[in-house]
């Protein structure tokens, strides 16, 4: 229950105002029958101003009440006629009850009736406003006068002062100052929101001076949960929040990179290529399979990405860590959940925004490949010959050829308002975007539209709707690659203008990265629908139904050209073949749910909500393909063109349904006992009928112990709360059907027959299916303590968390012999757990006139480690590499999942003789020494040992804010360490790769040279996985750093401007890291056969460079 | 806490009732709408009903022989970076890894091997689905006892692959229940145990198969077929008696001839010749990239000729494999493609080719290419599994062991006549009847006459002459006989598998 204030237009009166509650014993308030009305707040101005009127009217009552307590008597009165009137409950319930019959009496003559029965008098105030009061009660009313200030003595405008028991206030005016009359026994409550209550004594002073501290603006704060909102200090799980002005000053292009360290516990990897979307981990590894991506819920849809979503149009992001805060999206809160709540219209004028940005991204932290001269020592060594002149007069750096500094530009204008009768929210968004690689861009063109309408006082309706498009360009992630291998030997073009060719030097089959971009041809264009429609009713008082229907549909054409060309030997096409995919997603939801909300005897506060949805998700792709189709312009890109029997056509196309049922409890008593408790079942169409349903409940509490009466006499903890929750999510991202068997009748089964060899056509089973697949579960547990000391400016929370994931979904090898393709097999195949704690730690100046500053940083530990595995005491291998595919990790009971596993090295050879006394005879000089771990006399697999670990152990990140006059700065660190990376590339060798700058340097090449990096010759045993390949994977980065400056409020006046806002940023300028591979941020591989395997997560397979962003922008509203 | 609505009773009349509605009518669906059919995918239950479905799982068979694990590169190098006889090929330094094969240094993390083994198992996949699920099928007997037949050879062809490169490995005769989960892992069975379950497979095969097949089905493994492999099955167990019968029932069907042109056998346009037992029928099917892409030529290709007539050059004849041929064998030339060369196409192998020789047995000429060129080059080279002319040697050579020497050369003769062509002033009949020196003289015949077609290095080493042809490459007795298990599948067996001697 909260206070109500409003001002009056000369902002020095307030009345306050409070549901009575009759039935509350033992409590006293001053009930004011009055409603919230303008006039009325000026009666009370009268009132005081001029003590002591007459009844200006006479009106005539009638009344019929027989044995009434008087203040019924009394309500009755105030239906009938103008009059209010003011009067302690307390006081008049000790009257004894009247009869009360009259008709057409005067007001006056009613009362002197009245009062004469009962120990009561009246006075009237004013023309319309009567006190009644015990008989021999006398008021001594003066009046005071008084200043409220910050703690650094800057006047605080709108304070509410109000006497406590009754209605009577003021609030503060421009310069900080108040008047009020009031009785010498008064008690003045001085609250402001962002400052701690202050409760003052009047007694005969006349002159206040009044310093508020500042509260902890979190502690006011409203943060979303699943369906709903809750305060945050009524929250029992773990929650972080991104409010959106934090997501809208970082200029990105997709909002969950915004999440990067600002919220404990989230990791977030991005991805370079335009348009993609980052990689979110939510508190450690959690179940990854089929997507893994947290779920994304905007405005109460569900998706798995965000892509289409202007980060402009966010008003805030809240990620629900813990399993109790979860587990009410159970099927998909697996990975985590993050919710979204776009920016609405709001009552009052139409306010018109325009975000801009311009700014360029360029690679950064690029390994430096070897220069021609080195790549021919290198490959001579290798070789122990000269195939390539050393002397060679010319060098490509492949990535400078294919790289660009890639400009991007993004316009926002939106249009908000509305009336109490409805809202309003329009946006348009434009964003043009190039790729770091030549010829890569992406533009996109998002509109949202948002309308609510309160229709009846009760009944509220509205819609959210976006529109989404874009075309991008794409190009050969290959190239990327190629630029990583190809030799530097090569020219870009001959001088003949032909393309260089790998053939002519001749170093093996290499692409020439150009020609590879050059010949690529493929346009992506799409477009989206996506929104909802709601409808909420509130009847019965406490009650609030709420229906959404929600859906999605898009459209996806990807149109690929290959030409005929002929670059290089490895790289010609002698018929062009033309490939046109289109894919179509329709999905729905629709979504009841109700909820009661009351609060009794003002103490007890009791939410329920119960709720049901349905989902639907279809999506479908067909494609085809013709070969000679002419190709000249993209008018010619038609299968049509195409030679008949060339054409092909293909399609798929997935359909499921999820239905769910769920309800919450949310008690709380006097804010301090907190406790929760949640409940969800979800059917899923992909698991077979008898394993279709999961249960998912949560439960939480908490306990405000700073609300409580012994905590008031101490000074160091302005708040402290204890909190504790428990819960199960679950997982369903796992294929459609996965438990059927099927039929594989891949084109290569297609055998050949007879002297006209025709084809057969050919199927076979070839996968096995998992014989049952349970729910995967998650179960969670969280305990968090918040504090705030020094006036609420140091704020502090704590987390602990212990996650366990129950038979996780993913797949494992098995063996070979069984002859399946895949040879890996889907299944429950482990319990592992997660368990750390969060710190965040923030502090915040008082705000003063020109200088503001606050730091909040975060840290994170967290633990990971295997509970069991379904092959009992047989580890499961995992990470294979392209090269040999052997494994480099192992998952084993007791040891964090997919540990990095190989052979240690303990040098390089350098000659003859140290070998011949090696137990590795067959080495030779420049090769691994490995350790003889077992010490049997051989290097075998038995010698191979834990090497690390891919899930980062700590997290961290500090945001800082600083503000001057108009200027404003912030800077953002992040960082992890305790994590490890195997860099995959390096031993990704079949020939003759290029290799890096820094193995050049310090490679062996003779007796003496090295004994940390080994001769260029990589292959045979030295692949084999081993320590030389595990790097530590921490880094530190500044993040972001932002420079805006606010043009003064004189000058947008006489602009008739609201706020112009200019600002510098880059984003990712600076990495630290000791990793040799081009970005230490690797996670599990996000495409591919394992795709989100946590057992192959930390293998480094890419090659692409990180970047960093350098915008400039400017914020204008009017 | 809304006091707005304090005072406010509007209500919508019926809302009650309307709201459980919804909900009574959400419920009642729920069942049915979480009930969905799969999309686009076919459940297996409908799946090995019919003599179609039959035919297409041997079809199937068929066509996996020609995947990338079982045709190409794996092959190449166990079977041929093995035989002392070929040099890595391609750019220097480029496939480095077939060095370790050649130099006897490859370990149980090879990528090769490891392919290698699952090819050859996921074909043995394929042919236990056959054995497994075709019986049930209600079909033409005749029909389903030939496929059944069909499948056990193919299943016995790579079970010898596999025996002969590994030595005991886990024998699977049946497609598993995945409910089943000890039978994933099982350790090795003994050589002899898959030797034996191969004779019985090729026993039961030629039991059945049909001597020839109609025009149509030209492709499909027949009774000779049947017979030459276990013909040479027993060779390799060096069990004369029975590879001298086995072989001696191909010649006596009577279907088979020398091809006369030795170098012309190999070309595209005599596949499937009467010298030629059994091929891995390759081709390419327009519109279907997928199945058209044996890499079987393409690999062993000529390298840096120009585009699009260039191979990959890997796996080049070497000096040592040129001196094994006696002065004048016709056999040299038609089975090595030297730079500068001009073949009887006329195709010019230009001097800017890398390597000096390339393998000319699964050579492309040009004119053939220029027809399908937007398909995987030479994806049309049928692979000569089994030819007229090994049946000859295996029944001479264990006619030889067998005493039986004027037979032995009788069908040398054959073999030498053929290579010999219209130069009557080379290769000699031999007249040499000997039993040792005859022997030597068979073994140096099947050398040559079947040279880079794969058996080499396992003939020298069942001949007991791999240390001493291969020793100087690097070959370690004891343990270089077989290849080593891959690492991979010895940690996927959590160590039921066991590592050949060795290897580490």
């Amino acid at each position: 229950m909260k206070n109500n204030l409003r001002t009056t237009e000369s902002g020095t009166l307030v009345c306050l105002f409070r549901q009575s509650n009759h039935s509350a014993p033992g409590r006293s308030f001053l009930k004011i029958l009055l409603y919230m009305k303008f006039t009325l707040l000026l009666l009370c101005l009268s009132f005081l101003q001029s003590y002591g009127k007459v009844f200006s009217q006479d009106i005539p009552v009638s009344l019929n009440m027989k044995n009434s307590n008087i203040s019924r008597v009394l309500s009755k009165i105030e239906k009938k006629t103008d009059y209010r009137f003011l009067y302690n409950v307390k006081e008049i319930g000790e009257a004894e009850k009247v009869d009360a019959r009259f008709e057409n009496v005067k007001l006056e003559d009613v009362l002197n009736h009245l009062m004469a029965h009962t120990g009561l008098s009246y006075t009237l105030l004013s023309d319309k406003l009567i006190v009644i009061a015990p008989k021999n009660k006398e008021l001594f009313i003066h009046e005071v006068s008084g200043t409220v200030t910050d703690s650094s003595g800057n006047p605080l405008v709108g304070v509410s002062i109000h006497v406590k028991g009754t209605s009577l206030g003021a609030v503060t005016d421009a310069n900080g100052n108040f008047t009020l009359q009031v009785e010498d026994s008064a008690v003045l409550v001085v609250s402001y929101l962002g400052f701690q209550t202050k409760e003052i004594s009047v007694g005969d002073q006349t002159n206040l001076e009044i310093t508020l501290s500042s509260a902890s603006t979190e502690l006011n704060q409203v943060v979303v949960v699943g369906y709903g909102t809750q305060r945050k200090i009524d929250v029992t799980g773990a929650v972080g929040q991104v409010n959106g002005e934090d997501i809208s000053k970082q200029a990105s292009v997709n909002a969950a990179s915004a999440l990067q360290g600002k919220v404990a516990g989230v990791t977030v990897i991005n991805s370079g290529s335009p348009g993609s979307s980052p990689q979110v981990n939510i508190r450690g590894v959690g179940t990854v399979y089929g997507s893994s991506n947290p779920l994304y819920i905007v405005d109460g849809v569900w998706y798995n990405d965000i892509s289409f979503l202007n980060p402009q149009d966010i008003a805030s992001m809240s990620v629900l860590k813990d399993a109790s805060s979860q587990s009410i999206y159970g099927i998909r809160a697996a990975n985590g959940v993050i919710l979204i709540t776009t920016k609405k219209g709001k009552e009052g004028e139409l306010t018109i925004n325009y975000n801009g940005y311009v700014g360029f991204q360029q690679a950064t932290n690029k390994v430096n490949m070897a220069n021609a001269q080195q790549y021919a020592s290198l490959l001579n060594q290798k070789l122990d010959s000269t195939v390539i002149d050393p002397g060679i007069d010319h060098s490509t750096n492949w990535y400078d050829v294919i790289l660009q500094p890639a400009l991007v530009h993004s316009h926002e204008i939106s249009a908000r308002g509305g009336t109490e009768k409805g809202t309003y929210s329009l946006s348009l968004g434009y964003l043009d975007q190039e790729g770091i690689v030549k010829g890569n861009d992406y533009q996109r063109i998002t509109g949202r539209f948002s309308n609510d309408w309160q229709l009846k006082p009760a009944l509220k309706i509205g819609y959210n709707l976006t529109m989404y498009g874009f075309q991008s360009d794409d190009i050969p992630m290959s190239a990327v690659y190629q630029s990583y291998v190809a030799p530097p030997v090569v020219p870009v073009k001959n001088p003949d203008g032909s393309y260089g060719d790998a053939a002519d030097y001749p170093t093996g089959n290499f692409s020439n990265p150009q020609a590879t971009l050059d010949f690529y041809n493929q346009i992506t264009k799409g477009v989206r629908l996506t929104g909802n429609v709601y409808l909420d009713l509130h009847f019965l008082q406490h009650f609030t139904f709420h229906t959404s229907f929600g859906g999605e549909y898009g459209e996806n054409e990807i149109r690929n050209y290959a030409p005929a060309y002929n670059a290089t030997s490895v790289q010609h096409r002698d018929v062009s073949v033309l490939t046109k995919r289109r894919d179509e997603t329709r999905n729905w939801i629709v979504e009841n749910t109700l909820t009661y909300d009351n609060t009794f005897d003002d103490a007890h506060h009791l939410k329920v909500l119960i709720g049901q949805t349905a989902q639907r998700y279809k999506n479908g792709f067909i494609t085809g393909t013709a070969e000679n189709v002419p190709g000249e312009d993209e008018g010619q890109f038609y299968l049509d063109l195409g030679d008949i029997d060339t054409r092909t056509v293909d399609d798929g196309g997935d359909l499921f349904t999820t239905m769910s049922y769920f309800g919450r409890i949310n008690y709380s008593y006097a804010d301090r006992y907190l406790f929760m408790f949640s409940m969800r079942a979800d059917g899923s169409s992909k698991f077979p009928p008898g394993n279709r349903w999961g249960y998912f409940p949560a439960v939480g509490a908490g306990w405000v112990i700073s609300g409580e009466s012994f905590m008031q006499n101490q000074n160091i903890f302005d708040f402290l709360k204890l909190r504790g929750s428990w819960g199960k999510i679950g997982n369903a991202s796992i294929p459609t059907n996965i438990t059927n068997v099927l039929i594989n009748n891949q084109p290569q089964f297609t055998a050949i027959f007879g002297a006209d060899q025709l084809p057969h056509t050919g199927a076979s089973i070839t996968a096995l299916v998992p014989p049952t697949l349970v729910w995967e579960r998650g179960v969670g547990t969280n305990v968090g303590l918040e504090m705030q000391f020094l006036d609420s400016r140091l704020h502090f929370t704590t987390n602990f968390y212990n996650r366990e994931t129950k038979h996780a979904i993913f797949d494992i090898q098995i063996p070979e012999t069984l002859g399946t393709s895949p040879n890996s097999l889907l299944g429950n195949n482990a319990d592992f757990l997660n368990r750390g704690f969060e710190f965040i730690l923030g502090w915040q100046n008082d705000a003063s006139k020109k200088f503001h500053y606050s730091l909040n940083g975060n840290f994170s530990i967290n633990h990971n480690e295997v509970r069991s595995i379904s092959t009992g005491d047989v580890p499961l291998y995992s990470g294979a590499l392209p090269v040999g595919g052997f494994f480099t990790t192992r998952t084993v009971t007791g040891q964090p999942i997919g540990q990095f596993y190989g052979l240690v090295v303990d040098g390089i050879f350098q000659d003859a003789d140290e070998i011949a006394q090696s137990v590795q005879p067959n080495a030779q000089p420049g090769d691994f020494k490995y350790k003889d771990v077992n010490e049997d006399g051989t290097i075998n697999d038995k010698d191979r040992v834990v090497l690390g670990n891919a899930h980062p152990k700590y997290t961290y990140g500090l945001s800082t804010y600083w503000q001057y006059g108009n200027f404003d700065l912030q800077v953002d660190f992040q960082g992890v360490f305790g994590v490890d990376i195997y860099n995959g590339n390096t031993n990704t060798r079949y020939g003759n790769e290029n290799y890096t700058e820094q193995f050049y340097k310090k490679r062996w090449h003779g007796p003496g040279t090295s004994n940390t990096y080994p001769a260029p010759r990589l292959n045979g045993e030295n692949l084999k996985p081993n320590s030389w390949y595990v790097w530590d994977g921490s880094y530190f980065r500044i993040r972001n750093i932002q420079l805006g400056y606010t043009l003064p409020e004189s000058l947008l006046s006489r602009w008739n401007m609201k706020q112009v806002r200019f600002y510098i940023n880059a984003q990712n300028p600076f990495n630290f890291f000791s990793y040799n591979g081009f970005s230490p941020e690797i996670g599990a591989p996000s495409s591919g056969a394992n795709k989100g395997n946590p057992t192959d997560a930390g293998i480094d397979r890419q090659v692409y460079p990180m970047y960093a962003t350098y915008n400039f922008g400017v914020n204008i509203s009017f | 806490m809304n006091i707005k609505y304090n005072k406010n009773n509007w209500f919508p009349a019926g809302f009650k009732s309307s709201l459980i509605l919804v909900l009574v009518a959400l419920q009642f669906s729920c069942n049915n709408f979480l009930d969905v059919e799969p999309q686009g995918q076919e459940p297996s239950r409908t799946f090995f009903q019919s003599e179609d479905d039959a035919m297409k799982a041997v079809n199937a068979m068929y066509a996996n022989l020609h995947a990338w694990n079982i045709i190409a590169m794996a092959p190449l190098a166990v079977e041929g970076m093995t035989s002392g006889d070929v040099d890595k090929g391609s750019d220097a330094g480029d496939v480095a890894y077939l060095n370790n094969f050649i130099r006897f240094t490859v370990s149980s993390t090879s990528g090769q091997v490891n392919a290698y083994w699952t090819g050859k198992y996921q074909e043995i996949n394929l042919c236990n689905q056959v054995l497994d699920s075709v019986p049930q099928i209600d079909m033409k007997e005749d029909l389903k006892a030939r496929l059944l037949a069909e499948a056990k050879f193919i299943r016995a062809y790579s079970y010898f692959k596999l025996v002969r490169a590994f030595g005991g490995v886990p024998l699977r005769l049946h497609t598993i229940n995945p409910d089943n989960t000890s039978a994933y892992n099982i350790p090795r069975t003994s050589k002899d145990s898959v030797y034996m379950q191969i004779e019985k497979d090729l026993t039961e095969a030629a039991g059945v198969l049909p001597e020839q097949y109609g025009a149509a089905d030209l492709g499909r493994v027949t009774k000779g077929a049947a017979l030459a492999l276990h013909a040479k099955v027993e060779l390799y167990l060096e069990n004369w008696d029975q590879a001298y019968a086995l072989s001696k029932q191909v010649i006596d069907l009577g279907i088979y001839h020398l091809f006369p042109n030795y170098e012309q056998q190999f070309r595209i346009q005599n596949e499937n010749n009467s010298g030629s037992v059994f091929e891995i029928q390759c081709g390419i099917v327009p519109g279907n990239g997928a199945a058209s892409n044996s890499q079987y030529a393409q690999i062993r290709g000529p390298r840096a000729i120009p585009a699009p007539y260039n191979g990959w050059g890997v796996g080049v004849p070497n000096q040592h494999l040129m001196d094994s041929y006696e002065e004048g064998d016709p056999r040299l030339d038609a089975s090595i493609l030297f730079k500068g060369e001009t073949t009887p196409e006329g195709d010019l192998i230009p001097e800017s080719a890398t390597n000096p020789r390339y393998i000319q047995k699964t050579y492309i000429p040009f004119g053939t290419r220029d027809k399908y060129a937007q398909y995987t080059y030479g994806a049309q080279q049928n692979k000569r599994v089994i030819r007229y002319a090994e049946v000859l040697l295996i029944n001479a050579e264990a006619a030889n062991e067998l005493g039986n020497s004027q037979e032995a050369l009788t069908n040398l003769n054959k073999v030498r006549e053929r290579a010999r062509g219209d130069n009557t002033n080379v290769l000699p009949d031999i007249t040499e009847t000997g039993k040792e020196a005859l022997r030597k003289i068979i073994w140096h015949e099947r050398h040559v006459e079947l040279a880079l077609e794969g058996d080499h290095f396992f003939d020298l080493v069942r001949q007991g002459r791999a240390a001493e042809v291969l020793g100087p490459q690097g070959f370690t007795t004891g343990k270089n006989e077989v290849m080593p298990i891959p690492q991979q599948e010895i940690d996927n067996s959590g160590g039921i598998l066991t590592q050949n001697p060795g290897y580490n």
